[in-house]
Parts: structure tokens; sequence; C-alpha cells
């Protein structure tokens, strides 16, 4: 684990030193920020006004940040000849798959932790203390595992892709994937062969929208991230292990595609 | 002549010499083929075309060939970044990529990238994490090597900022991290200065000295007249000759290089005489030239030409003989010739 926590620790590094990456974390603050005016705009609804706009600010710039830097990750290696000095070296090509991988949650990680204090700072200054809840965490824990995702398969296109057309195969799966009930329920209602195609697409693409559940029914009961209790453990349990699980078998295919490559 | 494994012209080391002793393979290509396919039409191009050779514990070993005989692409397939199209390739008797083998092995790519945003200590705590290098161990290593390649004083400084020489030495520095057995360097010489490529030399010799195995690849060929115990060289992705470089230049005279100066009443005559013809000097055997140059005769005799004939009448004729130089093969020749060949082929 030596070599991938230094394969991790050097990635977490290239982001911290990313001009690039604060500048989208500035702009996610600066949106977090604008809830507070939003707030003052809408009547006796601030408090759910701030916590729309701050989890939407941190979901859009944590997957656009997940994107941006899961495009690049293998391919800047590749391109700049990086790997030439690294993988000669007693790693095995997995490890390296794998570092990298967790250099970018890491990376995620502290953007999320700063977005969501961000949240909960704009949160407090509109309702005090008790607007800091439970329901505001668990929602920022969805939105790290939802990121898991995307950075997998930002990585498996990066594998064999340029960074622009990765990032556009990395786009089309988060938008599809976080629209996956509506597909399933017109891939029923379309029914043939084009239906059966729809409902394919749906079991190979990862599920996003089991992690925005926040105003839909869960087992019978209506969740929303505005009260106690929002979702419980069992379902943060089995949404990360679904995250991890998909995360898994991507990253795999990357390491696959990865282990076979002649870097010429 | 081309021949997919030529026998090694290897002369028989200096007895009692550490390197005679020691015989074990440290490397090993055996029949090894790339082939490429490229572009839209998936065009194959070979690079690589049926080498073999091996590498000897504790020596130096040099892989010369002109740009794009195929030296970085089986540098690369020993080092596991590319995979053979056909043949095997080994390190310390492990087939490639194996990750015991990798521990003792350093290397820097041709034209080396790094991380531009590490600093050089980073950088190298960093290869010494991937070699498995104990933390408490990285910090003096690095300091060590930063000093050995002459980076002491850039230490803080990111790569981005380091000039084409510089990076060259933290990239020999990157190889020497996990304090490998063997070392291979492709083209190691490339951009650096005079005083650069001095240092590099110098240091491969003191590996070799440190009882390393070191294998380079390069086309200056001073350097490898200085440095290798053996050389391979590689035409068109084919191996041309491998072994020492005593046994691979040819012993035979090439041509006698003859500095006279004549009798006393001709000194200074020389100069104008019709070609062929030295005032005070006999008459040059044919395919004997002049050389260029003031004051005594300079002459070039061919091979086969009767030197002792040709002394004998000069010293007759009251001229005093300065310098005989008979000039043998050289690297470069064999080099050239070897391309030639090719080319003709």
């Amino acid at each position: 684990m030596r070599r991938v926590a230094a394969v991790a620790r050097n990635t977490f590094r290239e982001a911290a030193r990313n001009k690039i990456l604060y500048s989208l974390l500035f702009f996610a603050l600066a949106l977090i920020a604008s809830a507070l005016a939003l707030g003052q705009l809408s009547v006796h609804e601030e408090r759910r006004m701030i916590r729309d706009v701050g989890l939407f600010g941190v979901d859009v710039f944590s997957v656009l940040i997940a994107i941006f830097v899961g495009v690049n990750l293998l391919y800047k290696e590749l391109a700049l000849k990086t790997v030439y000095t690294i993988l000669p070296k007693p790693i095995a090509r997995w490890e390296f798959v794998l570092g990298k991988w967790l250099g970018v949650m890491a990376t995620l990680v502290a953007q999320i932790v700063v977005m969501g204090v961000a949240v909960a700072v704009t949160s407090w200054f509109e309702g005090g203390a008790e607007a800091v809840d439970a329901p505001l965490v668990k929602a920022l824990w969805l939105l790290l595992m939802n990121v898991a995702i995307v950075t997998s398969v930002a990585m498996l296109f990066s594998s064999f892709s340029s960074p622009f057309l990765s990032g556009l195969f990395s786009l089309g799966v988060f938008v599809v994937g976080r629209s996956v009930p509506d597909v399933r329920a017109l891939s029923d209602r379309i029914g043939d062969g084009t239906g059966r195609i729809l409902s394919a697409g749906c079991a190979v693409l990862p599920n996003l929208h089991l992690f925005t559940p926040s105003g839909t029914a869960i087992g019978g009961q209506y969740v929303t991230v505005h009260a106690a209790p929002f979702v419980g453990a069992s379902y943060l349990a089995w949404t990360s292990l679904y995250a991890i699980g998909y995360s898994a078998v991507v990253l795999g295919l990357a390491m696959l595609i990865f282990r076979r490559r002649d870097f010429v | 002549m081309i021949v997919a494994r030529p026998a090694e012209a290897d002369a028989a080391a200096p007895p009692g010499s550490a390197r005679a002793s020691a015989r074990d393979v440290v490397l090993r290509a055996e029949d090894v083929r790339k082939t490429f396919r490229l572009g839209f039409f998936r065009k194959r191009v070979e690079a690589v075309r049926g080498i073999s050779f091996t590498v000897e514990r504790g020596e130096i070993f040099g892989f010369l060939g002109p740009n794009g005989a195929g030296k970085t692409t089986t540098l690369k397939m020993l080092m596991g970044l590319i995979f053979p199209t056909s043949g095997r390739v080994e390190a310390l008797g492990r087939g490639v990529p194996d990750r015991a083998a990798k521990r003792r092995i350093g290397y820097l790519p041709e034209t080396p990238y790094f991380y531009e945003y590490l600093t050089p200590e980073e950088f190298l705590d960093f290869a010494g994490a991937l070699c498995d290098v104990p933390a408490s161990a990285r910090r003096r290593r690095a300091d060590q090597l930063l000093a050995r390649v002459g980076l002491d004083h850039a230490r803080g400084r990111p790569l981005r900022k380091f000039s084409k020489g510089m990076l060259q030495r933290i990239g020999i520095a990157q190889a020497l991290m996990g304090d490998p057995d063997v070392v291979v360097l492709d083209e190691p010489m490339t951009g650096l200065d005079p005083l650069g490529r001095k240092d590099v030399r110098d240091l491969i010799l003191e590996l070799g000295r440190e009882g390393k195995t070191v294998l380079y690849s390069t086309h200056i060929l001073p350097d490898v007249e200085m440095t290798c115990d053996r050389v391979a060289i590689v035409v068109g992705g084919r191996l041309r000759s491998v072994g020492r470089l005593a046994s691979l230049l040819s012993a035979r005279v090439l041509s006698t290089e003859i500095v006279l100066r004549p009798a006393p009443g001709h000194a200074g005559n020389g100069a104008g005489s019709p070609p062929g013809e030295v005032a005070g000097i006999p008459a040059l055997p044919p395919g004997a030239r002049r050389l260029p140059g003031e004051g005594d005769v300079a002459l070039e005799l061919p091979a086969g030409a009767d030197v002792d004939a040709f002394l004998r009448a000069a010293q007759a004729g009251g001229a005093v003989i300065v310098s005989v130089t008979p000039r043998r093969e050289s690297l470069e020749d064999l080099f050239v010739r070897e391309a030639q060949e090719k080319r003709e082929s």
C-alpha cells in the first residue's frame, strides 16, 4: 500500500497546486455565498433556498472537478511521459491507477468539505446552529459517493481516449445517470426494441439519481433534505456500497486497459 | 551481411579482473521483435526485428545505433513499458515485468519529463517511496544524490524551472534512488553541455567501479570508447554487432600516417610540389596523399603500401622520420560501416 499511497499523495499534491481547481472552488464558494442573497428574495423560505442553492453548488462543482481531474489524470501522465519514470519502478500498473483514483478522491473530499463548511456557515448565518443538521451532512456524503462513480467513469474513458472526448463521454454518463428513473419510465412506455435498448442502458450506466433522493419517495416515504431524518443509515449504507462497487468495476476495467497498454 | 543474432565478439577479459569472473546475466533479450501498427490504416512498422543480447553483471554496456534504430524501443521492452510482439525479455533472471526485478533496476527514460510542480526533494522522496525505500532513509538518500548529481543548490526550486541539463541530472538521481544493482540509462548525455557530459561519463564509470551494471544507449561514440566494456550496435531494428570493443574493431591497419622532416636543402619546397610529389621526399606510392599542414610533411599511406621501403627511401634521401602512426578502425568507422552495410543491403 506504500506505493499506492505515494501515488495518491502525489496526485493530491498536483491538484492542490493546480490553479484551475482553485478557480472552480472559488466559483463554487461564490455560488454558495450568493444563496444568502437569494434567500432574502424568497418569502419565508430563506433556509430552504440557502440549502438548495448550496447543495446544488456542491453537486455541480464537485462533478465538474471530478470530470476535469479524472479525464486529465491518466492522459496527462501519457502525454507528458511522466509515466515512463514511474512504471519501471516496482509498482504494478493497477496500483498506479488505484493510487491516482485515491488521490483524486482525497482532492474531492477536501473540496466537498470546504464547500460543505461554506454551506453550513451560510445556513448558520440565516438559521442559527439548528440549521446545520444531520440531513445536510448526509446529503454531502451522498454527493461524495456520487463523484466517486463520476471520477471512476472519467478515469476509464481517459485510459483510452483524449481528455476532450473523455470529458464529453463522462458528462453524458453523468446526465443520463442522473435521469435513470425517467429513462426507465420512458423505456417501459415505449416497450419495443428501443425500449429494451434504453432499459439495457439503464442497467449498465450508474444510477446517479440515488445520490440526490431529496424530493422523492423511498420505500413509500417522502424524503426531503429539509426535514430530518432525510434518509436512514441503511439507505446511506447500501448507496455507499453501490458507489464503491460500481467504482471498483469501472476502475477494474480501466486497470485492464492500462495493464496491456504499450507506452511508446 | 544481416544476421539475426551476431556471434559475440568477446575477447577474454584480463585474467584476475573482477569482471572476468562475473559472467551471470542480468539483462537478456531473446529474438525480441516489436511491430507497431500506426495510423488510420494500421500500417505495420517493424521497430525491432529479432534482437538478442545479454548484459552481464558488473559491466558497462553501450547500446549504440543511429536515430530510429530501435534502441529506445528495446530498452522500453526491457523496462516493461512496451510488450514485445514476440521473443522474450528477462531482467535479473525473471520475465519482464517483475516487481522483485524492478526493485533492483533504476531507469532513466529518453528526454525525461517529470512532475514539474515538485521540487527535487519532493520528487526524489516520491521516487524513493515507489522503490520501497523507508521514509527515514529517503531524505538522507535524496540529499546524497542531489549532491552527487550537482543539484544541491536547486533543491527547493520547482522542476518546471529546471534547464534541460538539470532535468537530465535529476532523472539520473531518481534512477539511483532505490540503490539499484542495474542502471539503465536511455541517452543520458542528451541535452548536456561538454562539462555535463563529462560528469555523466564519470558517474557511469563510478557506478561501474561500485559494481553496478550499467546499460546505456547513445550515439555519442567517444563516450562509449571511454566507458564501455562491451557494446551492441543496432541498425534498422537489427543487432549488427555485439561484443568487446577491442574485438569488434578490426585490428587491420586502415592506413599509416607518416610525418617527415625533409633534408635541409629541400625544406619549404614541398607545399608547391605537384600532387604525388614532395620535394626531398621519395615518390609517393599509389593511393598515398599528402595531408594539409605547414612545416613537416604529413603523408597518409594506404593499407597495403610498403611502409618500410618508403621510410628507407626517405631516410636515404636525408629526410628525418618524425612519426609513424598506423591508423586502425575506430568505433566511428565500425558504426559507419555497419550503417552503410545496412543501407546497401
